[in-house]
């Protein structure tokens, strides 16, 4: 009897356990015309595009096996997933693996845990996602959501380019870009589309996972007379809050209730809106906002998409009417208290400029990252005991160490005017202090921590991944080192990531060699030709010294000269001694002239002095001298 | 360049061409003295003539400016906003243009007794040449012979002062117009003192010192037009790249092609800091140097020294180095085309020319008085005349 209990229990737990979900995505090219007008290259899975929205269940495991059919290398990372004790399934070249050579398999293989939400999978190469290596990843909770509704959709926005990432690229970092203008959008998508329609039934409520899956652009999402209320962001349950519009920068995801109306008799406009403010010039062509529909009954007419007035005042009128939550006030549901003050303050000043190649370069604290020789979690497990000493992850890659369970802030000061989402691998924070935009890039708002303003942070902190920053202000965010681990923090608005807007956390580094890296990785290591043991430099030895020794490392451009280099003085000295020299020949020149005419006039003048006094010489001149010399 | 005020080129221009003016009224000056038209024996006739050569002189110089300020008023009113996104190209033409310009004209003037010499030949082949044309003999002849010491330097000083206002229209119209009545008005008055110094003291040392230093200061602002020529080339070029945000920053890092730099400092830029445009004017300094800018500058006055080395051989030797038959003057076409070769005359042929002069204009003087006397008279000027 007991054992038929225990079996019977057996078979239950079996069917609420974990499950693996197991893929095999081949990266391949389609051709595709997501916006309608031409038809450009994508990257598709499996050869098809969009890709495939993963749906797992929390707790469950998750294989992906990723080949790379591509002429370029590839990568994906799970935006949001926390890979507790799996840091090397993370994603991003050369912080936590080598990139996806074209021909290789790559094995991401890790488990779901305590977290669940709406997060999306991109790739981690280069500006490659904006090609269409991006889709959605959705957790589903083991427990039902604390609000009740009758349907689930997902929604993707994100903004789209005609060009292919890696031509975007160069034209983006080269010397005929000095003020590094980011590319210019050409319209925006909704789920991979334009137009969308989407049908609903009165009196329902739906659930709408939304993710911004673009490169670049924030947007601002609303349905004509209709609220959203928002109850998740970023995997985070949140507190319902109800308004009228959506802003997501790119990465961040927000999960909605919308409720319908009780009437068929109209249809609304599900409007998205590209954040004109970050975009350095408006091309003519440029749709800034893009119309699609929510659809009651489809018998009845579809208002008229809303005008592109590429001016501005069709978007100013619009931002006007609207009023997105600022999201730092939203309250989490676990209401989770603001961490205690932190053991390590990590302060990032964000600058750009150009540097000796004549191309605009982003930096933090005055360094650009620049990838290591080997990517740092390798460094990590090869370093042995070295493992915490920061140095050997390298002197251009902003790298921190720091201990288990320290409690961390990032202090951010934006001294860019731009609006720039930063993003945490591996973690959640809570944001504990953001200041308004600054006045102008001469006075940034920096944190100050004597400024009661500044230090005043909320009882109960907005938490999530990937938080904006205003231009020319700050942020300050919290978050305890909980998960061992190699963490990127990047801007997320890919172009500048490519500049270097980006720092490596090197998290618990004696816990991350409790891990394991599968051989599968280094074997994808090799096919590259990336070494995968030493610091940064891939140096390594027996001794302290050498693995402290950073010769050959990747290092950033140099900066531009200031003032005059040695070809500079060498051309000036040049031109110098050919004008003098130029000016002693008009002077030679100019003085025959004289010299013949005087001496003439001269000799006439004494052969007629002769002449008077009786010379005879003088006689034979005079009569010489009635024919003029000339 | 930023000079509202006085356009350097433009003096030199109007410098060059009033000295040329008072150089043609100083020869016929000493022409008169030397006795032409009978001016040796009466003082009354003398002074006639005297008043004829200033009044052609002056009314050709006045109707010059007039007609020069007409045309570059006109021109500016027009507008200038033609030039919009091509500006630095247009820049850069008139820069290359202007350089040539004063390099052309800037060499004679070290040559002023050469000048003289030309100017004297060719006023008196004016002066003894009959009209061709049998019937104009009565009508135009009568009053060309009678008015001819105020048509010759009129027409003359027209003709140099139309040649002036295209050279200063071709130098300055990329400056404001501000820029144009001050040296205008600063070249006419240094034309004349120095061309009235030429008339007293001859060809001084002193003067020909003067000559030289002006000479090398303009060649120094023709190498410095040059090189900012092509620097506006080449800024033109990383503009269209750029598409045209790139100048507008100023001076910092990102307003320049580092891959075409030879020097760059982020101060002292000719077209925003003050003074500075003055040190450009001169040299033509530039804050951000190319290779293209500094090499031109080279190449300018390498040219120029090699045709100054030229003259100065041909002067001494009579042909170009290694031809025996070429000369300086035979290099250029039109030469060929206009048949100058012929019209060159030998020392002696100018002797006598000069001779005949002198004989002709005694016994004619003016046909009010020996008009009755006139195939005698002029029977016996052939007899004597050589």
């Amino acid at each position: 009897m007991l054992v038929l209990h225990s079996f019977w229990w057996l078979l239950c737990a079996l069917t609420v356990a974990a499950k693996t979900h197991t893929f095999y995505f081949n990266a391949t090219y389609v051709n595709a015309s997501p916006d309608g007008t031409i038809e450009r290259r994508m990257v598709g899975i499996n050869n098809k595009w969009p890709i495939p929205t993963i749906r797992v269940k929390k707790n469950d495991r998750v294989k992906i096996h990723f080949t790379n059919l591509l002429n370029e290398n590839s990568s994906l990372h799970f935006h949001g997933l926390f890979q507790e004790g799996t840091n090397a399934m993370d994603g991003p070249d050369m912080v936590t693996q080598c990139p996806v050579a074209p021909g290789t398999t790559f094995l991401f293989d890790f488990e779901v845990k305590d977290q669940a939400g709406t997060y999306w999978y991109h790739s981690h190469s280069g500006a490659q996602y904006s090609d269409g290596l991006r889709g959605l990843f959705i957790v589903e909770d083991d427990v039902p959501l604390a609000v009740d509704y009758d349907e689930e959709v997902t929604l993707t926005v994100s903004d789209f380019y005609h060009d292919v990432s890696g031509v975007l690229v160069k034209n983006f970092m080269s010397r005929y870009n000095p003020t590094g203008a980011e590319p210019i959008p050409q319209n925006a998508l909704f789920n991979e589309t334009r137009n969308a329609s989407w049908v609903v039934e009165p009196n329902k409520t739906y659930l709408l996972r939304i993710a911004n899956m673009g490169i670049f652009t924030s947007q601002y999402l609303f349905i004509e007379n209709h609220n959203f209320t928002i109850i998740e962001a970023d995997g985070v349950y949140v507190e319902p809050r109800e308004v009228d519009s959506l802003y997501l920068a790119s990465a961040q995801r927000y999960s909605v209730l919308v409720h319908t109306k009780d009437t068929v008799d109209k249809n609304f406009r599900f409007v998205n809106i590209l954040d004109q403010d970050m975009l350095d010039f408006l091309p003519e062509d440029l749709e800034v906002i893009s119309t699609n529909w929510m659809v009651y009954n489809k018998k009845n007419p579809l208002p008229k998409p809303l005008k592109n007035d590429n001016i501005g005042t069709t978007f100013q009128d619009l931002l006007k009417r609207l009023n997105p939550v600022d999201d730092f006030y939203l309250v989490p549901l676990s209401k989770e208290k603001l961490l205690p003050d932190a053991d390590v303050v990590i302060n990032l000043d964000f600058t750009m400029e150009p540097l000796g190649d004549g191309v605009t370069y982003a930096a933090f604290n005055g360094i650009s990252y620049v990838p290591p020789k080997v990517p740092t979690l390798m460094s990590v497990f090869s370093s042995g005991k070295y493992a915490d000493n920061s140095q050997i992850y390298g002197s251009n890659t902003n790298s921190f160490v720091i201990q288990p369970n320290e409690v961390v802030d990032i202090v951010l000061n934006n001294m860019d005017p731009g609006k720039h989402p930063f993003h945490l691998h591996g973690h959640t924070f809570q944001i504990i202090s953001r200041s308004p935009e600054g006045q102008d890039e001469e006075n940034p708002i920096k944190f100050d921590p004597s400024n009661s303003n500044h230090t005043d942070y909320p009882e109960y902190p907005m938490i999530r991944d990937t938080v904006q920053v205003h231009p020319n202000g700050f942020f300050v965010i919290r978050f305890k080192a909980n998960n061992p681990g190699v963490w990127f923090f990047h801007c997320h608005v890919d172009w500048h990531l490519e500049q270097g807007l980006a720092i490596t956390l090197i998290e618990s580094p004696f816990e991350i060699q409790k891990q394991e890296i599968i051989q599968n990785h280094y074997d994808s290591c090799n096919r590259t030709n990336i070494p995968s043991y030493g610091n940064a430099a891939a140096n390594y030895g027996e001794t302290k010294e050498a693995w402290l020794n950073l010769e050959g490392e990747n290092l950033q451009v140099a900066p531009l000269p200031e003032g005059f280099t040695q070809k500079g003085y060498i051309a000036l000295v040049l031109c110098t001694i050919i004008a003098i020299y130029g000016i002693f020949s008009i002077y030679k020149y100019g003085m025959e002239d004289v010299t013949s005419e005087d001496t003439e006039a001269m000799i006439a003048k004494l052969y007629d002095i002769l002449r008077k006094n009786g010379d005879t010489v003088g006689n034979e001149y005079h009569d010489e001298a009635e024919e003029p010399l000339t | 360049m930023a000079n509202n005020v006085f356009n350097v080129q433009v003096f030199f221009v109007v410098f060059r061409e009033s000295l040329e003016a008072v150089i043609v009224v100083s020869v016929l000056l000493a022409f008169l003295k030397q006795g032409l038209g009978g001016s040796a024996d009466d003082p009354v006739i003398y002074k006639k003539l005297v008043k004829q050569v200033w009044w052609g002189a002056c009314l050709g110089v006045l109707i010059c400016l007039i007609i020069g300020g007409a045309f570059i008023g006109a021109f500016y009113g027009l507008g200038k906003d033609i030039w919009g996104k091509s500006e630095d190209l247009w820049e850069g033409i008139f820069c290359i243009i202007a350089a040539v310009l004063i390099s052309v004209m800037g060499i004679p003037m070290l040559r002023i007794n050469k000048m003289k010499e030309k100017w004297r030949v060719k006023l008196a082949q004016a002066l003894v040449k009959k009209p061709s044309n049998r019937k104009d003999r009565f009508k135009v002849g009568y009053i060309s012979k009678r008015y001819a010491l105020f048509i010759l330097p009129f027409i003359t000083c027209l003709r140099e002062g139309l040649e002036a206002v295209v050279f200063v229209g071709g130098v300055g119209l990329s400056q404001p117009a501000t820029s144009f009545p001050l040296p205008v008005v600063c070249g006419l008055i240094a034309g004349i003192i120095v061309g009235v110094l030429l008339y007293f003291f001859g060809s001084s040392l002193s003067l020909q010192i003067f000559l030289i230093i002006s000479t090398c200061i303009l060649y120094l602002i023709s190498a410095g037009l040059f090189s900012r020529g092509v620097w506006f080339f080449e800024n033109y070029k990383y503009g269209k790249q750029t598409g045209g945000d790139a100048s507008e920053g100023g001076s910092g890092p990102g307003t320049y092609d580092i891959s075409k730099s030879v020097w760059h400092v982020n101060c002292c830029n000719p077209e925003i800091d003050h003074g500075w445009d003055v040190f450009n004017a001169l040299f033509g300094w530039q804050n951000s140097a190319t290779y293209g800018s500094v090499i031109s500058y080279n190449i300018y006055w390498i040219v120029i020294i090699l045709i100054l080395v030229l003259m100065w051989y041909e002067e001494k030797t009579g042909h170009l180095p290694l031809t025996k038959n070429l000369t300086l003057r035979s290099l250029n076409p039109m030469y060929h085309i206009k048949g100058k070769k012929k019209l060159e005359l030998t020392p002696e042929e100018k002797q006598r020319l000069f001779e005949e002069v002198k004989n002709q204009k005694r016994t004619s003087g003016t046909y009010e008085e020996v008009s009755s006397d006139d195939k005698q008279i002029t029977d016996e000027a052939k007899k004597t005349s050589i």
